[in-house]
This record gives C-alpha cells, sequence and structure tokens, in this order.
C-alpha cells in the first residue's frame, strides 16, 4: 500500500471550459510526488515538490495565477506539517515569493518559530536569498480578469468565488511510514488586504501526525476554520472511522453547522486514502501501486497506470 | 444557568516581583467580567472586557505592556469565539493598538473573514476609527530596559531567556445565563520574536476555541507547541467524548509535554458551569466567579476562594 501521495487542486465550481485543464495538472503533480516517494523520498519532500509545481501552474489559485485582493494585489498563505514531530511551519499574506510552500518549510526548518506573517514573511524570505519576484509575473489574465468584474458593485459575492478553483494541496506516506500535509492558496478573490484564510492555520488548511493519518483542506476559509476542518477529520479518525467516513462526516458537520462547502485529500499510515468534498466540484489525483486515479466530479474516479 | 467566567494571565514562571499584581490583575479582569454577565450580559461581551482590563494593565504581556520583537517593535495578536454560531473574529502582528481582543471582535463582526494580518490588521483599524499609539505609550520602561540589555547577547542567551519570559498571553472563557459560551486570548507574543511572528494566540484551535455544544477554552504557552497540537481543540475533543473540564485539559497539557515537550496551561468551562483552570509551567494567575465565590491561584494546586461583596 505505501507510498502513496493523494493531490488536490481546489475546491469550489469551475466553469467548463477550464475544467478540462485542471485535471492535468494534478495528475503531473501527484507522478511526480509518487516518483519521489518510490525511489525513497520522504512524504514533506514529495508533498512540497507536488504543491510547489502547482504553485508555479497558472491554472491553480497559488503560486503564479493566485487571485488578487480587493487592492489587485497577490497575497499568499502556506502550510507544512511533518507527522513524525509534528513540526510545522507557515506563511501568511506573503508577498512576491513565487513558491510559499518552499518559504513555509523553510520557517519550520530555519526558525524556532512556526508562522511568520506578511512583512516579516519577506524579510524572513530576504534573509534566506529567496529570490523577490515581480508581483506582475504572478498575475494571469484570467486573475485580473475576475478581480475586475468583482469590483462592480452589483456583483454578487458568493458568484464572485465561483469560476476559480481555490486551493492547492498535497498529502503523502513514505515508505517509511512518515505522513505529511503541504497546502498553498492566493486565497479568496477581492479579499481585504491582509486577509488570512484556513491554510495556513494548524488544524484547519492542513495537518499531519504519524500516529493518526495527514489531511490538506480547500473551500471556504472562513467556514474551514471555524470547524478546524483538517483536525476535526483526524479526531474522527482517531475514534476508529476510515479516511472516507471521517472525510464526509466532517464535511457534512461543516455543511450543517456553519453552512459552508469544501473538499479535502486525506491519507492514513497505512496507506488508505481519500479525495472527498461537498462542493461542486474538486480536481485531484492519487498515485499508489503504480496506479494513477484522478477525478473532478463526484463519484468520478479514472484510473491509469504511472 | 448560573454563569461562570475564568481567566488566566498567561503560563510562564511568574517572578516574585510580578505576582501580587498578575494575581489582583486577573481578579480585577474576572470581576470586570463578571458584573457584564450579571448585568444579562452576553458570554462574548464578557470575555471582552475580561481580556480588555488585562490588555490595559501593564503588568501582562498583552496591549499595554507587550513585549518588544528583534526590532524594538510591538506586534500583538488576538483572537475572539461565540460558541453560539462559531463567529470568529482574529488579528496577528498588528502594530500599536490598545486593545486586539476589540479589533478582533470588529474582524468578526463587520468583516466576511476570520482573520487580518499585519498592514492590512491596521488599515482595517483606522479605517473603522481605532487610534494607532506611539510604541512608548504600550511599551513600559521595564520592558524597554530589559529589551536593551538582553539584546546584543547571541541567540543561546537569548533561547533561556525566552524559556524563562516566553509565555505571558492573557485570556478569558464564560457561559452566561443562556447557556452561550466564548472565549478571548491576546498577546504580545514572546521577546525578541522575529518580525512577522505568529504564535497560536490568534489561531483558531490552538489559542482558543468555543462551541456551545462542548465547551470554551482559552490556552497560554509555547506558541508553537500550542499550535503543533492544535491545543484549544483538542481539550474540546476530550470535552466532547465526556470528559471534565479538568481532566481534559490534565490530559491535553501531559499530551503536549511528552509528544513535542512543550509547557503551558488553558482555563476552560463546559456547557454545564463545569470549570478549570491547570498548567504544567511553574506558575500561573487565574481568577474565576461562580455562584458568587471568587476563585484564584498563581501556584500549582493553589486554590484561594474569597466571597464577592
Amino acid at each position: 500500500m505505501l507510498p502513496v501521495v493523494v493531490v488536490h487542486g481546489g475546491a469550489g465550481h469551475i466553469p467548463k471550459d477550464r475544467a478540462e485543464i485542471s485535471y492535468v495538472g494534478v495528475k503531473e503533480a501527484a507522478r511526480a510526488a509518487y516518483s519521489i516517494l518510490r525511489s525513497g523520498g520522504s512524504a514533506m519532500d514529495a508533498v512540497v515538490e507536488a504543491v510547489a509545481m502547482l504553485e508555479n501552474n497558472p491554472v491553480y489559485n497559488a503560486g503564479r495565477g493566485s487571485v488578487l485582493n480587493v487592492k489587485g494585489e497577490v497575497e499568499m498563505d502556506a502550510l507544512v506539517m511533518d507527522g513524525r514531530t509534528l513540526a510545522s511551519g507557515a506563511v501568511s499574506a506573503v508577498r512576491r515569493v513565487a513558491n510559499p510552500i518552499r518559504l513555509a518549510r523553510l520557517v519550520m526548518e530555519k526558525t524556532s518559530h512556526l508562522c511568520l506573517t506578511a512583512e516579516g514573511a519577506s524579510q524572513f524570505a530576504r534573509t534566506m536569498g529567496v529570490p523577490e519576484v515581480p508581483e506582475e509575473s504572478m498575475i494571469t489574465d484570467y486573475a485580473r480578469m475576475r478581480w475586475k468584474k468583482n469590483l462592480d458593485p452589483d456583483t454578487n459575492p458568493m458568484e464572485c468565488q465561483t469560476g476559480k478553483m481555490g486551493t492547492v494541496g498535497a498529502v503523502a506516506v513514505d515508505l517509511e511510514g512518515n505522513v505529511a500535509c503541504a497546502t498553498s492558496t492566493g486565497g479568496m478573490t477581492n479579499k481585504m488586504e491582509g486577509r488570512v484564510g484556513d491554510t495556513p492555520c494548524v488544524g484547519c488548511g492542513g495537518y499531519a501526525d504519524n500516529h493518526i493519518g495527514a489531511v490538506s483542506s480547500t473551500g471556504h476559509g472562513e467556514t474551514i476554520m471555524k470547524v478546524t476542518l483538517s483536525r476535526l477529520i483526524l479526531f474522527h479518525m482517531e475514534q476508529g472511522k476510515s479516511p472516507e467516513e471521517a472525510s464526509d462526516e466532517a464535511l457534512a458537520y461543516m455543511k450543517e453547522r456553519v453552512h459552508g462547502l469544501g473538499g479535502v485529500v486525506v491519507v492514513d499510515p497505512k496507506g488508505v486514502w481519500s479525495a472527498h468534498f461537498s462542493s461542486l466540484q474538486m480536481s485531484w489525483a492519487a498515485a499508489q501501486q503504480e496506479q494513477l486515479h484522478y477525478g473532478l466530479y463526484h463519484g468520478e474516479d479514472f484510473t491509469e497506470p504511472v | 444557568m448560573r454563569p461562570v467566567i475564568v481567566v488566566h494571565g498567561g503560563a510562564w514562571a511568574v517572578p516574585d516581583a510580578l505576582a501580587e499584581v498578575s494575581v489582583a490583575g486577573v481578579k480585577a479582569a474576572t470581576r470586570a467580567g463578571n458584573v457584564t454577565l450579571m448585568r444579562g450580559g452576553g458570554a462574548l461581551d464578557a470575555v471582552e472586557v475580561a481580556v480588555r482590563t488585562m490588555e490595559d494593565d501593564p503588568a501582562f504581556d498583552a496591549g499595554h505592556g507587550a513585549v518588544l520583537n528583534t526590532d524594538g517593535e510591538v506586534e500583538l495578536d488576538a483572537l475572539i469565539m461565540e460558541g453560539r454560531t462559531l463567529a470568529t473574529g482574529a488579528v496577528s502582528s498588528v502594530r500599536n493598538i490598545a486593545n486586539p481582543v476589540s479589533l478582533a471582535r470588529a474582524v468578526m463582526e463587520k468583516t466576511n473573514h476570520v482573520m487580518l494580518s499585519g498592514k492590512g490588521a491596521n488599515l482595517f483599524a483606522e479605517s473603522i476609527g481605532v487610534p494607532t499609539l506611539p510604541t512608548h505609550a504600550l511599551v513600559c520602561e521595564q520592558e524597554r530596559k530589559e529589551w536593551e540589555q538582553y539584546k546584543n547577547y547571541d541567540i543561546g542567551v537569548k533561547e533561556l531567556f525566552r524559556a524563562q519570559w516566553a509565555h505571558d498571553t492573557v485570556g478569558a472563557v464564560a457561559l452566561d445565563s443562556c447557556g452561550n459560551v466564548a472565549s478571548a486570548t491576546s498577546t504580545g507574543g514572546i521577546r525578541y520574536k522575529m518580525v512577522g511572528r505568529v504564535g497560536d494566540s490568534p489561531v483558531i484551535g490552538s489559542g482558543g476555541y468555543a462551541d456551545n455544544r462542548s465547551g470554551a477554552v482559552s490556552c497560554t504557552g509555547h506558541g508553537e507547541s500550542i499550535l503543533k497540537v492544535t491545543l484549544a481543540r483538542l481539550i474540546l475533543s476530550h470535552m466532547d467524548r465526556g470528559k471534565a473540564a479538568c481532566e481534559a485539559v490534565e490530559r491535553s497539557l501531559r499530551y503536549m509535554g511528552e509528544r513535542v515537550q512543550g509547557g503551558g496551561g488553558a482555563v476552560a468551562v463546559a456547557p454545564t458551569g463545569d470549570w478549570t483552570a491547570c498548567f504544567t509551567t511553574e506558575r500561573m494567575a487565574w481568577a474565576a466567579i461562580h455562584g458568587g465565590i471568587l476563585h484564584y491561584g498563581l501556584n500549582p494546586r493553589e486554590k484561594f476562594k474569597e466571597t464577592l461583596k
């Protein structure tokens, strides 16, 4: 059953013309992460690599391709967590770095802190020699178009979040049985400056514990936070639920209690995995036992050899 | 339902010189929160008032009395949560405002977000008319001296120093007469923290959590360790499964000590009114009012009682 990696490209509602391309990137990321794992790489290396690939891909709302805040700027959040030691690293509202997920990992490995925010995160990036990239290079025409459209006072606030898939993330178990998670996002479109969502919050955007499993979440950030979605799923798994049952139960609770939709990818230390969502769609891909699984709509599970 | 309020002034090695003012501070905060509850105010109002009282008291590292980061600046974190709807507001790394807990409440009530950070949090504060204060108005003489004295020491000394002085968050939980619970937490973080460091306090499920179905918690202690175990949510998961507040907190703090070698403390209240204040650090100033009795303590297993006049 080991190793295994499960990747998502965000839960939400995307137009048909963009649906097809959202499969491609998650499949590539799952393949790359799986090859790291198969050659003995760690779960942490695998999830960071998968998420960095999705950050570099302009189709997804993370890194290049991130949505814009109300001022038309890019501010990003990211989190990594290592299930062996519970070591974690996060950045929030960080600007002008190509791969926030790698910066989050540096926070974990090079500081005695867990989360750095805003200008402090940029200062840290400079001291680590992480190159500053021009804001323009991160902004796609599509993101700018959506931002402009949403500035219209007649925009329906719920409608305005559709048309762009959310956060990206990955969970993995390596050959030694270590689990890890990574999540990265540009947040929600036309958000206030400095808005921090669920992604960089431990237990909300992700959680990893070798004793239970790993989760990466996506969806409506504010409601994910209110139920600490990732930690909630792992509490259910601690009580003996499978990743699938635990995801469904927690997503149903989030919908009932705070009217929020979202999706999750989950693994347990034995390699049992799931990719579930309460939103209309979530692009996801998983690699295990030389098979690549992927899907976008409910009930889909296409397979092909890795 | 008999209302309950429990507050803490931070779990750490409170030095003797600060012992008396810390206990006086938490008692005053508890009384302030209790007045709100007795007048029929909600749990959310009570925890905000209690935390504001401590933010205004220079004895505590929150609001007035905050510590300085490596650049000699004040950056504050706060979280407030309401257990009926799970509505939450938080600010992280906000600079130079007197009452971060009230700004967190404004994020909850006036925006459709849960957390604002850094400059964005300050811009929001300005937009709703919250004044920005000069750093010297928030930082006491003693903190400036300590900061000057130790800033040239090498990392090793800083780490040692941190271990001694790191843990000085304030927080409160309450249960009101309608059965609603709430939690609030506020901090200046740890001295010599990196610019932009966010600890557990503003992070939902770590620094605090409130849910009418299971209870409310506010945590304090080594922030990075609290985050790793999502301490507030962990405590409530035990209470959800029927553990008494005291046992849930003790069990979770023990787990945090074993798994990530972190010390800390928490105050918690269940929807039944069962409450606790526990810590694994040397000391934690805490106080509670329940049924007209003021309870308080500072050292392990200390529990004094006073009848409210």
